[in-house]
């Protein structure tokens, strides 16, 4: 049941974690100011993500070996955000030492002078593929934005092949459930691709004609919109509907808890997420031995891509998967002439601008 | 009903002159002592804040740039025609409620005070995902409503604007019932009596005696009511669609997806000014309607 938390429950931890914050800033400034405890700074290492059955498989793969590796405790919280993040460099009272954020959120972040620089004395950039490295953070992690459905309703079958048969009003009769934000969800290259535009033409991305697509196709009256990774499950599994946008990791957990869920990895959209520290950070140095551990240790890493079926920015892990589990991640090459790569650099130049102008959309 | 209300007023009338001539003499130093623990509580966990709020929200433009936006304008209206119309349903149905509570006998009275409650006590999540499985197109409601073979396909009871009011007006119930409810019961049953002597239908009782006694308990849930209305949250983002969001909801946007955080406090300070305003007013004009009845 875990798996199936609602996202506004996640809200509300945010909100909890939010009230908490003073408190917890309180105790922690009154530590910090004692200098004997500049040694039990990096023992322990707080690491934010987007919760739900994700941060159980970061947990589980990654956060406990490396405990039992190095004696530094991690501690993951589901309430990972930007805005978080920005709120606690400029009050100064850094809480988070290491943050997932979106590709977007990573320039923006950039721009905005929030991150420490990352220390590649401490990470070796040996198991990092090219990709993944960054001045202020690795790309980490990979993941495909898909189209999923509920088996109980669509066989597979019968099930969408493309975008065009995914927003098709006469093929399924249904309401789509859609990400109401754009940061790492790519449904307006969804429309596009379901609109006959090719791979290679989807960029720099012609908003109007997405928006005009899927006013069409399905309507605006059948889009539904979610505000969580977690909430399409819970929407395609009650049946609220039987279409939805999702990401290829979070149907696979659900399956394996025994929901009738599936998506297809072809005509997904590969995308990414960072890791990065924020500045003033307490345990910085902690912070980077857990990325060194992520990008190198070959058996966490191929224990990571096996669970959630994501690519880690760890290349030393390929070689320990098996064929047909290698053949399934984000990034394999069997994959990459049937899906469209994000484009992040478009996407860290237009989020806001794009973002205002869908949300204006959605209301009128 | 209540007892004796008439005589109240005599009784307190001849307690009051003897202790207050006496008491106050004796203990003016250091009364304000007793106000210290919610004066330190308020200033500085309360107004300090508030300063900060306020004064980041003058940063870069920020009231330009928020009242530029037209999702920030539709969400004012939003907020302003959702709360207007959760407000005047609130304090319809509670003023129906009020009246059945006063007029209940004892086990009922208690019934009825534990269902006003229930809400009252259930956090406002589990409230509003409860109307959503009673409302969304799968749910019982639509289910029942095939079943009877009034509709084919599932009525849009969910993802707009009445899921919106229905969620709030169940999460603000409460707060109209208690304040009309003790209105109600202040008023002396005496002149209903006399006035049903002198051949008063039940209809001219209402109009002319409980309604207008009541009066001063119905502006007050409403002006609660109102209050409250205008910070909800979750509700329209639980039962709503795209186009229901109020303020609340875009001060979210503002700092969690754009990070614009003086823009988030200038929506904020602009909330807290128009209902101010609305309240001035609301209070004015009641005041106003109250002079105009005297004469």
């Amino acid at each position: 049941m875990k798996d199936f938390r609602s996202p506004v429950l996640d809200r509300r931890q945010i909100l909890k974690a939010a009230a908490m914050a003073p408190f917890a800033g309180l105790a922690l400034s009154g530590c910090g100011s004692k200098p004997a405890d500049s040694a039990a700074a990096n023992k322990t290492v707080t690491v934010t993500s987007y919760g739900g059955s994700y941060n159980d498989q970061l947990t589980q793969t990654i956060l406990d070996p490396f405990a039992k590796q190095t004696g530094i405790q991690p501690t993951l919280l589901a309430n990972t955000s930007l805005a978080a993040l920005k709120a606690q460099v400029q009050s100064g009272d850094v809480q988070w030492d290491l943050v997932e954020i979106t590709a977007p959120e990573y320039e923006t972040a950039v721009a905005e002078g929030l991150l420490e620089k990352f220390d590649y004395d401490i990470i070796s950039d040996k198991g990092l593929p090219g990709y993944a490295k960054a001045e202020y953070g690795i790309k980490y992690l990979s993941f495909l934005f898909v189209m999923a459905w509920d088996q109980n309703v669509i066989p597979d079958a019968k099930a969408p092949k493309d975008w065009a048969q995914f927003f098709d009003q006469d093929m399924y009769n249904t309401k789509r459930s859609v990400y109401n934000q754009l940061s790492d969800s790519s449904v307006l290259e969804a429309a596009l691709l379901a609109d006959g535009v090719p791979f290679d033409k989807i960029y720099p991305l012609d908003v109007d004609r997405a928006l005009r697509v899927l006013g069409h196709h399905p309507g605006k009256d059948r889009l539904l919109y979610h505000a969580a990774n977690q909430e399409p499950i819970q929407q395609l599994t009650s049946g609220e509907v039987s279409l939805s946008t999702s990401f290829n990791n979070r149907i696979n957990a659900a399956r394996t808890d025994g929901a009738k869920l599936n998506f297809s990895a072809e005509n997904a959209v590969l995308a990414g997420d960072y890791f990065v520290v924020p500045k003033g950070a307490k345990n910085k140095e902690a912070a980077f031995k857990l990325m060194n551990f992520m990008s190198n240790d070959a058996e966490a890493g191929a224990a990571f891509d096996k669970v959630t079926n994501l690519t880690l920015a760890n290349t030393p892990a390929l070689s320990k998967l098996p064929k047909e589990i290698a053949d399934t991640l984000p990034t394999s090459p069997r994959l990459a002439d049937k899906i469209l790569v994000r484009d992040d650099k478009w996407w860290s130049q237009n989020l806001k601008k794009t973002e205002q102008q869908f949300k204006l959309w959605q209301a009128s | 009903m209540s007892t004796a209300t008439l005589p109240r007023t005599r009784p307190k009338g001849r307690d009051n002159p003897s202790p207050a001539g006496a008491a106050p003499k004796r203990r003016r130093t250091g009364w304000w002592l007793l106000l210290a623990p919610i004066l330190v509580f308020d200033v500085v966990l309360f107004l300090t804040p508030l300063g900060k709020l306020v004064a980041s929200s003058f940063a870069d433009n920020a009231y330009q740039r928020v009242l530029e936006d037209p999702l920030v304008v539709r969400s004012l209206v939003n907020t302003l025609t959702i709360s207007l119309a959760s407000t005047l349903v609130t304090v319809a149905l509670g003023y129906v409620i009020a009246v059945v509570l006063c007029n209940a006998g004892n086990v009922m009275r208690v019934v009825l005070f534990a269902v006003v409650l229930l809400p009252f006590w259930t956090g406002i999540l589990v409230k509003n995902f409860a109307w959503a499985v009673l409302l969304q197109d799968n749910g019982i409601i639509n289910a029942f409503l095939r079943g009877i073979g009034l509709t084919d396909a599932p009525v849009e009871l969910l993802h707009n604007r009445f899921a919106v009011i229905v969620g709030m007006v169940h999460c603000l119930l409460p707060y109209a019932v208690f304040p009309i409810f003790s209105s109600l019961t202040s008023i002396d049953d005496r002149l209903g009596l006399a006035a049903r002597s002198l051949g008063a239908t039940e209809a001219s009782v209402f109009r002319r005696i409980t309604l207008p006694l009541s009066a001063p308990g119905v502006s007050a849930a409403g002006l609660l009511v109102f209050i409250i209305s205008t910070g909800f949250f979750i509700t329209p983002v639980v039962m709503g669609g795209p186009g229901d969001m109020m303020i609340a909801n875009q001060i979210d946007y503002y700092a969690r997806q754009l990070t614009d955080f003086s823009g988030a406090a200038a929506l904020a300070v602009v909330l807290t000014v128009m209902v101010s305003i609305l309240v001035a007013v609301y209070q004015r004009v009641l005041k106003a309607g109250g002079q105009h009845e005297d004469n």
